[in-house]
């Protein structure tokens, strides 16, 4: 009996990494897939999401700059948490209780791996304790470095594209955050590193989507100059 | 060579091959390892291999000896030969004398006997489907390869195919990756110096990049470039826009209304 049927079953993805995560969603019944990958020092384009729930949790590891999905990139393995509530996060702490209060149980995240390199990582999200066995793991696994080459492809095109357009299900480049990110560097007359440390401890702290925040900053509604630090 | 040895040999030979797979692979070393080991275990005279480059077209990557060198230029020249035969077949091909074989590789036939081989067997380098070369092992007597050594010939061959095959799709990795990271760097400082630029002129983000890929064509930059020296402040934006001809200036200017 399934009981944790996909959040949402929606209409086929649009694009190839739509697709993908729409296929790990209905292949292992869970509830919402991301795919991301990652640039030179962990810059991040996520290329594919099946649906809000994994589009916020996929936010969220953005924002904060931890998770599981972090932890796959940085040990090209596999990483699987059947039930989040069941045991500490020492390396993902803050991730781990907002994925709970999102309502997520179980976390998996698996590296898409081409020869050594790990170029990106597929985030899978249940709402339900949900423990994969090994032959789950085994086809996520396949499943995941079989996309490696499409997932590139497909970021490269999007990245390559000056006037590409982003949407919800495809946050991609996140051009707007960057934007922002230039704006606050010229506001405080700072670093890029930590420009983008402040957008990230602003969306923290006051529990609104770091693309959310963007948009406000690039739209000139929301200044750092006239923020306390 | 009695078969204890024979098969001490044998061994040495696939630790031998497998050795070269490890730390600092290199694919000449290998396939030198390789030819060297089968024509010492195998008692053969010469040997040479041959592997298909980025196009599909034979190369000569090593061989033993002068003389062989010769034979299997020879045939890469004619695009006929035994070991042509070999790779595009992807099954071994053998010819125990070549002084009576019949008349289908005449340049081969000539070179091979003018260097003094009477025989070859040539072993398909292959993995399922994938023939990525050939290896050709040549005897000064007319002589027909037993199947137990042709086989012998083979695995080794085998062992040296999975290498060569992993190492490519290590490398095509480590290529794909960097032209990823590339490309989402490029993305990201682009977009980062639009915001600075949008800021610091109070303008539109399109109109930012107008006044980047402005600065930068006028310099013979790349947008990167630029993007890059803003984002790691050596360039400022005032800097830039003062840098920007006066005739970009106005059409800037009037572009950004």
């Amino acid at each position: 009996m399934d009981l944790h049927p996909p959040a949402t079953a929606g209409p086929g993805g649009a694009t190839p990494s739509e697709r993908m995560c729409d296929a790990f969603v209905d292949t292992f019944s869970l509830s919402g897939a991301s795919i991301s990958v990652f640039g030179r020092d962990g810059q991040q384009a996520t290329i594919g999401t099946s649906n809000s729930l994994a589009a916020r949790a996929e936010t969220l590891q953005f924002e904060l700059g931890e998770g599981p999905h972090w932890e796959a990139l940085s040990s090209g393995r596999p990483v699987l948490v059947p039930n989040l509530a069941h045991q500490d996060h020492p390396k993902w702490p803050l991730f781990s209780s907002a994925a709970q209060e999102l309502g997520i149980a179980a976390v998996f995240a698996f590296p898409m791996r081409m020869g050594a390199a790990t170029i990106g990582v597929v985030d899978l999200y249940c709402v339900a304790p949900r423990t994969l066995d090994p032959h789950e793991v085994a086809l996520a696994t396949s499943m995941a470095g079989r996309f490696a080459a499409a997932a590139a492809r497909e970021a490269m095109a999007s990245a390559s594209d000056p006037h590409s357009t982003e949407h919800d299900r495809a946050p991609s480049m996140r051009r707007e955050v960057h934007q922002a990110t230039g704006m606050i560097q010229a506001q405080l007359d700072t670093t890029t590193t930590n420009a983008l440390a402040r957008l990230r401890a602003y969306a923290f702290s006051s529990g609104r989507p770091i693309d959310e925040l963007a948009r406000d900053v690039v739209a000139r509604r929301l200044d750092f100059s006239t923020q306390p630090d | 060579m009695d078969g204890t040895a024979r098969e001490t040999k044998i061994n040495t030979a696939f630790v031998k091959v497998a050795d070269t797979l490890t730390t600092d692979f290199d694919v000449v070393d290998l396939l030198h390892t390789l030819v060297e080991q089968c024509v010492e275990i195998l008692g053969t005279d010469a040997g040479g291999l041959m592997l298909a480059d980025s196009d599909g077209r034979l190369q000569l990557m090593t061989s033993s000896s002068e003389s062989a060198d010769l034979v299997e230029v020879m045939q890469l020249a004619a695009d006929a030969g035994p070991c042509i035969d070999c790779f595009a077949t992807g099954t071994a091909v053998s010819v125990p004398d070549i002084e009576h074989s019949d008349d289908r590789w005449p340049a081969f036939q000539k070179a091979a006997l003018e260097q003094g081989f009477r025989s070859i067997h040539a072993t398909p380098m292959k993995l399922r489907d994938q023939v990525i070369g050939t290896m050709n092992l040549f005897g000064r007597t007319s002589t027909q390869m037993s199947a137990r050594d042709a086989a012998v010939a083979q695995a080794l061959a085998d062992v040296a195919t999975i290498g060569i095959l992993q190492e490519r799709l290590i490398r095509e990795g480590h290529i794909v990756a960097e032209q990823l990271h590339t490309a989402l760097d490029s993305r990201i400082i682009i977009e980062q110096a639009k915001g600075m630029i949008a800021h610091s002129l109070s303008v539109g983000m399109p109109d930012a990049f107008t006044v980047l890929r402005t600065y930068a064509r006028n310099n013979n930059f790349t947008i990167r470039a630029v993007a890059e020296e803003l984002s790691n402040r050596t360039l400022t934006v005032n800097a830039l826009i003062s840098n920007i001809q006066p005739q970009d200036r106005a059409t800037t200017s009037k572009n950004l209304g």
